[in-house]
């Protein structure tokens, strides 16, 4: 029976998983109607997203472990994605630990404002209150704000700390978010073609049109700043691409001898988008995931540098915003998160090329 | 081609553009209505404090901006504004919207249009150079530069900028002198550190497509039959080589205007202070000015939908290979 219902949505895993969304539906629909916050907004992400890395990341790479062991050798071979990779799970665990290590991001301290970094010291001009006098004293840095203090005191490691926090949430649930759409709607628009097909790409276009920036602005400024809107908007406008990758990428497919054969022999349509179809695209798919991580996470600490950013969360681009602003007393607070966001990008670009090549079997690697 | 094929193309082309532009007045039409703000409250917002009951002036300004009709007939209101171009009057400095992008425009066109010739130039060249060279240690530098590149955020390299020529060096203001006149010299200086900060990213990009597509053709068998035939490797470089490659770059300069330039321009605008499209949609979007953002969204859109259609046309007499019908 229940291997019956499997078969009707291709298999006992996708049951399985759509079994799990629909738990999780039940909860949130509890949670706007009759309990209090059972989960935080972005919590629901996050299950979603551990649900799709079990199902449809962990359980299939485990299941042929010969070929995993082999795409990870390729990647390996290239230096910079594994340096890639070390920084990305470097930052993940500085995200999941650093909060618990560092001071408050949002302490501000007036006595300790422009503190420079540990190994750095300026000179400044101070304002005694008592005998109303100007004096120039000496700061040196300390180990207490390792990486130095902004111009109201806030310890600039906690903020940094704090930041990689967001662009990484930011960076993975929007992009899943937007990856998750694309593939739904580039498989959909390949396998049932005609008015559907005609329909989602023009609609594509429609949404390539706009500016991508721009239309993140505009929808901020008609939603309002919050974390979890920020990820909406940059999931729901950033799948463009994909779509149309993956709707090329299943046109070709669809036309393949092995899917013939499948429809040949009567498989359903479900079965075949299932078991045919989202499998043989989901390679060009990881490789597309971690190429617009960096773009993702460039577009929410641009959009928190300029103010539409969420308000109460201490992003790198916050903390940028502050450090031109204090330009000519305090370099570091514009240095250090740039310095942060850069590596970042850096490091999801070199892990993206590997990747990407890694699974092409033209490159030579 | 058949008789009229490309006239034919033209035509269908320019009327799937108007489809296109359609969608786009819609979409925003509905994300307007989706959004839990009315222009009403934006406006009030705006007006706060000078009248004694808002409810009166919101019933005010809905009858002025027609939100008291029926969705429908307010759709069909929205797309006849639009298409007469009547683009609506911006509430924080009382004028009409077009007047003020008529104002503002040049500032954004001189920065794009310099940032885009600085780095489809530089690009183009170090990608060639590159590739005429490739695996040598100029190769690898150019390559290690062009990831940097590619990965450095605009906005932060344009604080850098100024750091460390404005504010240590002192050789360029910190801001963008608004008083200079348009095509000067010291207005040309004042847009170095901006075209630097917003063409970066695109030349290095540029430069990797370059080279892979110059490296590819390089392989390519017409390339051995013209070297074959003893030709100057000038010639083959400049006329079999790269006439091949150049033609996806045009696509993807193009592509960048929508995802890339308008957005880097946006932030870099603001942060020198240039008074363009960008900064005049960000200060509309602090001070609440919903027909000053919803123009320059759509005006962008305008301009990507145009540049496609260009480029589209323009394919078809670069490349005869590409047929129409």
């Amino acid at each position: 029976m229940l291997t019956k219902i499997g078969n009707k949505v291709g298999g006992l895993r996708n049951l399985l998983f759509l079994c799990a969304l629909m738990l999780l539906a039940l909860v949130l629909v509890l949670d706007i109607y009759a309990v209090d916050r059972i989960l935080e907004p972005l919590g629901y992400f996050y299950i979603v997203f551990a649900l799709l890395a079990i199902f449809y990341g962990i359980y299939p790479l485990y299941l042929s472990r010969r070929l995993t062991r082999y795409y990870w050798d390729r990647t390996k071979r290239h230096r910079l994605a594994v340096f890639g990779l070390v920084f990305i799970f470097f930052l993940v665990a500085v995200a999941i630990a650093g909060p618990f290590l560092t001071q408050d991001p949002t302490k501000v301290r007036f006595q300790e404002k422009n503190v420079p970094p540990v190994g750095f010291s300026i000179t400044q001009s101070v304002y005694d209150v008592k005998t109303d006098t100007f004096s120039t004293v000496h700061i040196p840095g300390t180990w207490r704000h390792a990486l130095g203090t902004d111009d109201k005191g806030r310890d600039m490691l906690a903020m940094l700390v704090s930041g990689a926090r967001v662009s990484l949430q930011v960076g993975l649930l929007a992009t899943l978010i937007a990856i998750l759409i694309g593939t739904v709607l580039g498989v959909l628009s390949a396998y049932l073609g005609g008015w559907v097909d005609n329909a989602l790409m023009r609609f594509t276009d429609v949404m390539m049109t706009f500016p991508f920036f721009l239309l993140l602005v505009f929808i901020i400024f008609i939603f309002g700043p919050s974390l979890t809107f920020v990820i909406l908007a940059i999931g729901l406008t950033g799948w463009t691409g994909t779509a149309r990758l993956v709707r090329s990428e299943a046109l070709s497919l669809r036309t393949r001898e092995f899917v013939m054969a499948s429809r040949s022999l009567g498989a359903s349509d479900s079965r075949i988008v299932f078991r045919h179809l989202i499998p043989n695209v989901l390679s060009s798919v990881i490789v597309i995931t971690t190429l617009s991580i960096p773009g993702v996470i460039l577009a929410e600490s641009a959009l928190s540098f300029i103010g539409l950013g969420d308000p109460t969360v201490t992003s790198w681009g916050v903390v940028l915003n502050a450090g031109q602003r204090t330009l000519d007393t305090a370099w570091w607070v514009a240095v250090e998160p740039g310095v942060m966001l850069f590596l970042t990008v850096l490091a999801f670009n070199f892990l993206g090329d590997g990747i990407r090549d890694a699974f092409d079997p033209r490159s030579q690697v | 081609m058949k008789k009229g094929g490309l006239q034919g193309y033209v035509i269908r082309r320019l009327l799937y553009a108007i489809l296109i532009a359609w969608g786009v007045a819609t979409c925003t039409f509905i994300l307007l209505r989706v959004g839990p703000i009315s222009p009403a409250d934006k406006y009030l917002a705006n007006m706060s404090a000078r009248t004694a009951d808002p409810s009166q002036v919101v019933a005010a300004v809905e009858a002025r901006y027609g939100l008291d009709k029926p969705l429908y007939v307010q759709y069909f209101d929205w797309l006849s504004n639009l298409a007469r171009g009547d683009w609506g009057w911006s509430f924080s400095t009382s004028m009409p919207v077009m007047e003020l992008i008529q104002k503002h425009w040049i500032y954004s066109f001189q920065l794009i249009l310099l940032s885009m010739l600085f780095s489809a130039i530089l690009g183009i060249l170090i990608g060639i150079y590159s590739a005429v060279k490739p695996y040598t240690k100029t190769d690898y530098l150019a390559t290690f530069f062009s990831f940097i590149g590619i990965s450095v955020p605009n906005f932060w390299l344009g604080i850098m900028l100024i750091l460390v020529f404005s504010v240590q060096l002192g050789w360029f203001k910190t801001y963008y002198d608004t008083g200079l006149t348009l095509f000067s010299l010291a207005n040309l200086k004042a847009l170095v550190l901006p075209v630097i900060t917003l063409g970066t990213g695109a030349m290095a990009g540029y430069t990797r497509y370059v080279r892979s597509a110059m490296l590819e053709n390089l392989r390519k068998e017409f390339v051995r039959t013209a070297r074959a035939k003893g030709l100057p490797e000038r010639v083959v470089i400049g006329k079999h080589v790269f006439r091949n490659a150049i033609l996806p770059i045009i696509t993807i300069i193009m592509f960048d205007l929508s995802g890339v330039v308008f957005g880097g321009a946006y932030l870099t605008e603001i942060i020198f202070g240039i008074p363009g499209l960008g900064r005049i949609s960000f200060n509309a979007v602090f001070a609440s000015d919903y027909p000053v953002v919803i123009t320059i969204t759509l005006i962008g859109a305008l301009i990507v939908l145009l540049t496609n259609l260009a480029t589209d046309i323009v394919y078809t007499r670069l490349d005869p290979r590409i047929r129409y019908d």
